[in-house]
């Protein structure tokens, strides 16, 4: 089987729209949350949100969108973009140029790209009333491309000129995880050299809200303490979006270029619990068949796994059957990994949550920190047993576990390493 | 496309349509307004061309600022079909009127806009454009029949008419022109252009024609600025084009140009021929 790493990360987070301030937020425990002014309504009790800092794209137009002025896009480009299309786009800049990738190696048979991105609520809520104002024919032609499932792939594939496959994932929480995944065998089967994996949410009100009726937000509205996973009162996750953009290569041809190698993406696992459309599996189930498929990828024993990226949301019920799970794989050979999530820092990302934590434990191995489960004033009793880190550590994960979960309870667990392991 | 002054132009709906004209120039915006207040047409150019610049990439803006006729909306200015619907939304919202799909199928240039619009304001049907003659529909219509015809297919627009000849060497009167060294003549070549321009008078469906013409009255009356650039032999693929200059009857001016691959060969300044209509 050939070898995957890592050989490019580019950010546009609520914690940084870069690379090093993102990790400055993870090594210092610098959260992303704040009022968000869209939901200053009083009746709205929803008040926190984790916001994209730099960018305004508020306007349905999006001539109208302002975005650091490093990233120039043509007219032609920014047409058909939903917010989290623009942060996509300024996250492929980032991670091409981390690469150092030649346009040749971008627009190549043998380079790929997989995306996950839920669409865009909001670009189709206002194609749709648009087209209800003004008719069916004066609807925007740019009004599908840019609103639909799948519109990461359309239009970065454009953009880029991406020449190999070109794909999207949707299985919620744990769509960009699959993506990953599926990536991953696309090196590994031989089938491309290269892949880039984008995920994106535009982290608006109208990608937000919805979960209000699923009373899965929280309602607290201080934005230091209100993301806790694996606190006793955890009540609720807090919204955000964004896009993270992952570059894998087959290795001999990063080592061949020279290119800097992160880690390397050892292997992956991925169940479902067959019990929900929505909840968890209360024992987790699912996510346990996943992780030990994962480990089983790598032919690593529980007791290799240095940190784990939990999922944990902070919400009652996905944080308690993570706990469980983590606890029936980890807890026999005596392994005590440590575990935090970082989703008390950045907030709940969706379909773009599980390559922005991929992505964490990435720079974890690469820089030699294990980021910190911030928020935690009482931990929750289930936890016990479990090495919940509730501070940043100064230590070097050689092996990193990423989880993701999603609706219907699909779950994928990502292991990275350190290169030389 | 029904053009129609606007009744009740509100207050409102000025401020609705200067938000949406909100990227276009002052003088767009000044066309517009004018238009639909008093029902000005003159201005109608402006707006159209003021709305298809705002849609395109900075770069290539003055592109169309320069006007020239052959600039063409997609390979030249980057107008792909999605933002061709989106330029010709913002036309209807901006003039109140519709646009039918296939009023729209042959417009591939700034011509073809500039020449749409002018019948538009006019109110007169947009003529067919583009139309394809195959060398059997030629010969059946031309009074110039083989062995003293130069024109294959061709293909006739409302403005101009593009014709291709393949120089066989087989020409009769290639074995004179010159002895063991085949040339084809330039008088011949200037003959061919003059036999592409009578096919485009009898075949143009351009409204100024009032009536059909009679073939048997269309003669050669004068050419003049004609520079020969390349020397036409067997094997030379000939591509002709006469381009209509003016119509005063009973005289019609073109400018012909002929190409070998991407060399210029021939150009001709004035080509004008007389006619007549069937009486």
């Amino acid at each position: 089987m050939r070898k995957v790493v890592v050989t490019g990360l580019g950010f546009v987070t609520s914690i940084g729209n870069d690379k090093a301030t993102v990790i400055d937020s993870l090594c210092h425990m610098k959260h992303g949350i704040e009022i968000f002014p869209p939901f200053k309504k009083d009746d709205i009790p929803v008040k926190l949100a984790a916001p994209i800092k730099g960018f305004n794209t508020e306007s349905m137009d999006s001539e109208d969108w302002t975005y650091p002025i490093q990233y120039k896009l043509r007219l032609d480009t920014l047409r058909g973009l939903s917010p989290h299309g623009l942060y996509a786009y300024c996250a492929m800049v980032q991670a091409i140029q981390d690469a150092g990738l030649s346009e040749d190696e971008i627009s190549n048979p043998k380079t790929g790209l997989f995306t996950a991105s839920s669409g865009s609520v909001f670009m189709t809520y206002n194609h749709l009333n648009r087209m209800f104002k003004v008719g069916v024919l004066r609807a925007s032609p740019q009004g599908i491309i840019s609103s639909i499932v799948g519109t990461l792939n359309f239009n970065l594939v454009a953009a880029f000129k991406i020449k190999g496959a070109s794909s999207g994932f949707a299985s919620a929480c744990s769509s960009s995880g699959h993506a990953l995944g599926y990536a991953y065998d696309e090196i590994s089967l031989g089938r491309h050299d290269r892949m880039f994996v984008v995920g994106g949410e535009d982290g608006n009100f109208l990608s937000i809200m919805p979960f209000a009726g699923m009373r899965v937000l929280t309602l607290s509205s201080d934005p230091d303490r209100a993301s806790r996973p694996f606190d006793k009162n955890r009540n609720g996750f807090v919204g955000t979006g964004g896009a993270v953009v992952m570059i894998l290569e087959e290795e001999s041809i990063a080592r061949k270029r020279n290119a800097e190698i992160y880690a390397e993406f050892t292997g992956w696992g991925q169940a479902s619990d067959g019990y929900h459309v929505a909840l968890s599996h209360p024992e987790g189930n699912g996510l346990i068949q996943s992780m030990e498929r994962a480990l089983g990828s790598v032919k690593l024993g529980p007791k290799s796994i240095d940190y784990i990226n939990a999922h944990a949301p902070s919400t009652l019920a996905g944080d308690l059957s993570e706990m469980r799970a983590l606890k029936k794989v980890f807890n026999k050979n005596n392994s005590k990994p440590a575990i935090s999530s970082t989703k008390a820092l950045t907030g709940h990302a969706l379909s773009l949550a599980s390559i922005m934590e991929a992505s964490f434990s990435v720079l974890a191995i690469k820089e030699n920190f294990m980021p910190g489960s911030a928020h935690i004033e009482t931990l929750d009793p289930e936890a016990k047993g479990l090495n919940i880190i509730k501070k940043t550590l100064d230590k070097t994960p050689k092996h990193a576990m990423s989880n993701s979960s999603g609706f219907g309870g699909s779950n994928v667990s990502l292991i990275f390493s350190d290169p030389e392991h | 496309m029904e053009l129609k002054k606007s009744l009740a132009f509100t207050p409102h709906l000025e401020d609705e349509l200067r938000e949406s004209l909100k990227r276009c120039s002052p003088e767009t915006v000044e066309a517009a307004l004018s238009f639909r207040q008093h029902g000005n047409f003159d201005g109608i150019p402006v707006i159209v061309m003021g709305i298809i610049e705002r849609f395109l990439e900075p770069d290539v803006r003055h592109l169309l600022r320069e006007g020239n006729d052959d600039t063409r909306l997609f390979e030249d200015l980057g107008v792909d079909s999605l933002l061709m619907v989106e330029i010709i939304i913002l036309v209807e919202e901006t003039l109140d009127i519709s646009i039918a799909n296939d009023e729209l199928r042959d417009i591939r240039s700034v011509g073809d806009i500039k020449i749409y619009l002018d019948y538009k304001v006019k109110g007169i049907p947009i003529p067919k454009q583009n139309k394809q003659l195959t060398v059997e529909e030629i010969a059946s219509v031309m009074p110039h029949q083989d062995p003293f015809l130069f024109i294959r297919e061709s293909k006739i627009s409302l403005n101009e008419a593009e014709s291709l000849y393949s120089i066989t060497g087989d020409e009769f009167f290639i074995d004179g022109h010159f002895k063991n060294n085949p040339v084809f003549p330039a008088s011949i070549l200037i003959e061919a252009l003059g036999q592409l321009a009578v096919l485009y008078l009898i075949r143009n469906e351009k409204p100024e024609f009032e009536q059909p013409i009679d073939t048997s009255k269309v003669m050669f009356a004068s050419c003049d600025g004609v520079r020969c650039h390349r020397v036409c032999r067997p094997g030379d693929v000939l591509k002709l084009k006469v381009k209509l200059k003016r119509i005063r009857y009973p005289l019609v001016t073109f400018e012909g140009t002929i190409t070998v691959g991407d060399e210029k060969a021939v150009f001709a300044e004035d080509i004008t021929l007389t006619f007549d209509y069937e009486s």
